[in-house]
């Protein structure tokens, strides 16, 4: 089986050879899908009896010196990733084929591009199977670079290299705090084996400590959370969808991956480690959902409400530490099955309205919902989709998202830590998470209900074609995906519990099955409740009259006159003004009879980024400033650079001993 | 199906119409008029049932299919929530997660619809309910997830037969009810959050979002609002029912009872008191969201530093 599993390798390198090869774009997106999908019929076929929780998949290979030797493992949480990613994967590249058709048309050439999505599914391969660092780090960047040189697909545009570069930089600060990480614990166990830094990790120190730091650190660059989230909104609104879709909805996910695995290796985690990634995922959907209230770019607000959904999984996950930590496996069980199954949900969910959003971009060539409107009679079907994606997102059962969002409050709210401050203090959490899924029904009415709903705000905006069958295709299967999962959670959980028992203390998931068992009762019948009152409804509308809208009184309405995605959000902004500041651009009419013509503009910014950036300038300043000093003074800078020498001495003679 | 299963069913079905009508009524009284009768709410929905629905050119389907989603999630609450102040139709454990999303589901159905007719009075409506809900949400779970950490409790009904526990102290209590007052004012859109009753578009919250809708489609929107009030009004009335959680016709008398009181008490208010400026209803709202945290923050007195 295990070469079974490892020939994915050698036929998704062809695949990509034969799209750098072949002549015609169709041939090479032809190579790509055909060997996605030998490799991923391969991956599952040989992981089948892992899936169904069976003993890991193994292999050692023997490696020349400094290596020794490469084992590959694929356990439930490897298999259970590879189980979607590369489906998900898969569909993104079916999707690209009716997407870039417009560029082909141009004469583009999609070989690379192709070729790059095969690697992305090489590095998932690497990432989720690899128990070495330096694989690991070899599959990590392979995914960075390939995701980078995806999403400037449009390289002519500079915003587009900007926001392509931007992430290229983010994404390696993150790989040199990992490479920090796996150094540290290269010097502690001499190996770059998974296995021997698992024997370190699990014995409490204060190196552990830093390490757990600086790996959640690099982990939460790759997935995107707040603080970390810069890099995102920008790829995620300048890449092609469906790469915006796979980078948030699947290869992103592999920060989580990592986190899960290292939190594996790790074992019982401290108290404070529980505290600081709910906290830190806390903080993420509650940043992360506010952000999206102000974007007016469609690709843009779906990014923030990435930082977002992983903060919700976060937040599972750190209540699962925090159960470890305790010894109360009930609650670690439900965390972790929360935040599992938050994640394939998000994946689901997040690919969908990307593609959603992608279709509606390639018809209009618009991404900015304040021009957008009254799609939803032009691409009924885009409309659908992306509804019920926003209805998943936003939590509302039937569908899959509530599902896990239920998990994590129930874990929140169980009232099973052993202190009662601590449980004051989830109940808290609980109510915060109230308000993010609140505040992203909100988000979510706006975006569909300002793209999809009233009349088409800008004239001039022509709506060419419904998506072709490659990319609505895609889409059903992601949004079937979204209400199997909510109608019947015992699938999703189902689809978890072989990587739960790992997280389970070796307690039985019956804890979690009662959980969810009500949802499997209450959320088809209140589906079938309101698909019954849909079809009752539309039945009563038949013999309707049609008329324009109430108007109040006044006859000339236009478009123009509809509410717009800043209005919507105004008052809210106006609440959370602390957290999401705006430039506002004026130029106001200054006399009776004004020779200019006035203007007023309001821009959101990103208070992060801008901070960051402006620290930066100011540190500059600073150390300018400082430099400027010590010349003036030559003892000063005498003394530093014997300062410096003495280090560097003691440092060689220290390096040169055992 | 027992015959409590149906008296429950039953209350679910005549009760928002008894409430809506004392509420009128009471209104009237204070305004010194005699006042519609008590059933007028069901005299208006089976008038608009009968008529042949308008709608605006510019809507698609979901326009007309939102009412009646709104009102399957009103009564849908309807089943998990206490009416008689005994066991629901259903429940089940963290049931009010559930119940706080189905709201949640109905809401953003109504203000989908809302987008759907491209008005900007419809729009704003909906931007405001959105906002409101926004910080509602929270202090609702603060409460909630107080009084079930207190009494240990995980289904909404258990929840909301608090008293019963010994020793409970009377401010998480206070608190908790004054929380849900504020609650069930915001979410059913009564004074001094909204004025159901006024004519000016611009002040409206919840009417202006239903503007457009006509004929059934507006029954079930105030048939569901009604629903709403009485299954709100229901959770605070078990929480001050002295009989509550025992079976028998008494707690589900009293049960009724104290949800005309309560829809007597917030017509009162409705009468005495003039609708907040908009700007000032965030704050009214936080004013729920302190009670909820301030009573989070007091079950410690009982349980102490260690449970």
């Amino acid at each position: 089986m295990t070469v079974v599993f490892l020939l994915s390798v050698p036929v998704l390198l062809l695949g990509a050879a034969l799209t750098l090869a072949l002549r015609s774009n169709l041939a090479r997106a032809m190579a790509a899908l055909a060997s996605q999908a030998t490799a991923t019929t391969l991956v599952l076929v040989s992981l089948l009896p892992t899936l169904r929780g069976d003993a890991a998949l193994e292999v050692v290979w023997p490696w020349p010196s400094p290596i020794h030797s490469i084992a590959f493992r694929v356990d439930a949480l490897g298999a259970f990733f590879l189980a979607w990613s590369l489906p998900m994967t898969f569909l993104g590249t079916l999707y690209a084929v009716g997407y870039l058709r417009p560029y082909f048309h141009r004469g583009r050439n999609g070989g690379s591009h192709f070729a790059l999505l095969n690697l992305v599914c090489l590095s998932f391969v690497l990432i989720y199977s690899v128990q070495n660092s330096l694989v690991f780090l070899l599959g990590w960047e392979i995914a960075a670079v390939a995701a980078w040189l995806l999403v400037i697909w449009d390289y002519g545009n500079q915003k587009i290299r900007f926001a392509g570069f931007n992430y290229l930089v983010s994404t390696h600060i993150g790989l040199f705090v990992l490479v920090a990480a796996f150094m540290l614990l290269h010097s502690e166990t001499h190996s770059m084996d998974f296995a021997s830094f698992g024997q370190f990790l699990s014995r409490p120190s204060p190196l552990r400590g830093t390490i757990f730091l600086l790996l959640g650190v690099s982990f939460a660059l790759k997935s995107a959370f707040f603080p970390f989230h810069t890099w995102l909104p920008r790829a995620h609104s300048a890449a092609p969808a469906h790469v915006s879709a796979l980078m948030s909805g699947v290869i992103h996910k592999a920060g989580l991956f990592a986190f899960l695995r290292f939190t594996l290796l790790m074992g019982k985690p401290e108290e404070w480690m529980g505290w600081s990634v709910l906290s830190f995922g806390l903080l993420s959907a509650f940043f992360g959902i506010l952000y999206t209230t102000t974007q007016r770019d469609l690709k843009r607000l779906l990014g923030y409400s990435s930082t977002e959904n992983v903060g919700i999984a976060a937040i599972g996950f750190g209540v699962g530490y925090l159960g470890w930590a305790w010894g109360v496996p009930s609650l670690a069980i439900c965390g972790f099955a929360g935040g599992l199954l938050h994640l394939l949900n998000h994946a689901f969910f997040k690919c969908l309205l990307f593609y959603a959003a992608g279709s509606v971009y390639r018809a209009t060539h618009i991404i900015d919902i304040e021009r957008l409107g009254g799609l939803a009679k032009r691409m009924p079907l885009s409309a659908t989709l992306f509804l019920i994606g926003a209805l998943a997102i936003a939590a509302l059962p039937p569908l899959n998202g509530f599902v896990s969002e239920f998990l994590v409050y129930s874990a929140l709210l169980s009232g099973s830590a052993p202190t009662g401050q601590a449980n004051i203090l989830l109940i808290a959490f609980a109510a915060v998470l109230a308000f993010v899924g609140a505040v992203s029904a909100l988000s979510m009415t706006r975006a569909f209900g300002l793209t999809f709903l009233g009349s088409p705000r800008d004239a001039k905006v022509d709506v060419s074609e419904e998506a072709p069958a490659s990319m609505w295709a895609p889409m059903v299967l992601h949004a079937l995906g979204a209400v199997a999962l909510g109608l019947v959670p015992q699938l999703a959980l189902g689809a978890i519990s072989p990587t739960l028992k790992l997280f389970s203390l070796g307690h039985d998931l019956s804890g979690v099955q009662a959980a969810v068992a009500p949802l499997a009762l209450a959320n088809p019948l209140l589906a079938g409740a309101l698909a019954s009152s849909a079809g009752l409804a539309w039945y009563l509308g038949r013999r309707a009259k049609r008329s324009a809208t109430w108007g109040c009184g006044y006859t000339a309405t236009s478009p123009r006159m509809q509410y717009t995605g800043s209005s919507f959000s105004e008052q809210f902004v106006r609440l959370f003004e602390a957290f999401l500041p705006s430039v506002r651009r004026e130029r106001l009419p200054d006399e009776a009879f004004p020779r200019h013509a006035s203007h007023l503009g309001t821009h959101h910014f990103d208070a992060v980024e801008r901070r960051m950036f402006e620290m930066l300038g100011q540190a500059e300043d600073l150390i300018a400033h400082a430099s400027e000093r010590i010349p003036e003074q030559s003892r000063f800078a005498f003394a530093a650079g014997l300062l410096a020498l003495v280090i560097i001495g003691a440092l060689v003679l220290g390096g040169a001993g055992p | 199906m027992t015959f409590a299963w149906f008296a429950n069913f039953a209350a679910l079905l005549v009760m928002p119409i008894v409430l809506m009508g004392v509420i009128g009524r009471v209104k009237s009284l204070w305004s010194g008029r005699k006042g519609p009768p008590i059933l007028q709410l069901a005299f208006d929905l089976q008038r608009l049932a009968r008529k042949r629905p308008t709608y605006s050119t510019t809507t698609t389907l979901l326009f007309r299919v939102a009412p009646h989603l709104f009102l399957v999630t009103a009564l849908c609450s309807g089943a998990i929530a206490p009416l008689l102040g005994s066991r629901p139709i259903a429940s089940f454990p963290f049931d009010f997660v559930w119940f706080a999303y189905v709201w949640a589901f109905g809401r953003v159905a109504v203000m989908l619809a809302a987008l759907d007719v491209g008005s900007s009075f419809e729009g704003m409506g909906a931007a405001r309910e959105a906002v409101f809900s926004s910080i509602l949400e929270p202090a609702l779970f603060l409460v909630m997830g107080a009084l079930s950490f207190l009494g240990g409790h995980r289904t909404l009904h258990e929840i909301s037969t608090l008293h019963l526990q010994a020793g409970a102290p009377p401010a998480v209590w206070v608190l908790a009810v004054a929380s849900l007052l504020i609650v069930l004012q915001v979410e059913t859109s009564r004074m001094p959050v909204d004025d159901p009753s006024t004519h000016l578009e611009l002040t409206m919250v919840h009417e202006v979002m239903v503007l457009d809708h006509s004929g059934p489609d507006l029954a079930a929107i105030q048939f569901g609002s009604a629903t709403k009030f009485f299954v709100g009004s229901s959770i605070i009335a078990t929480l001050l029912n002295p009989w509550a959680g025992s079976p028998g016709w008494l707690s589900g008398a009293v049960n009724l009872i104290l949800c005309v009181v309560i829809a007597a008490l917030l017509g009162t208010v409705e009468s005495l008191v003039a609708r907040l400026k908009l700007r000032a209803v965030p704050q009214y709202i936080a004013v729920a969201l302190a009670c909820g945290g301030v009573a989070l923050l007091a079950t410690i007195w009982r349980t102490g530093a260690s449970r």
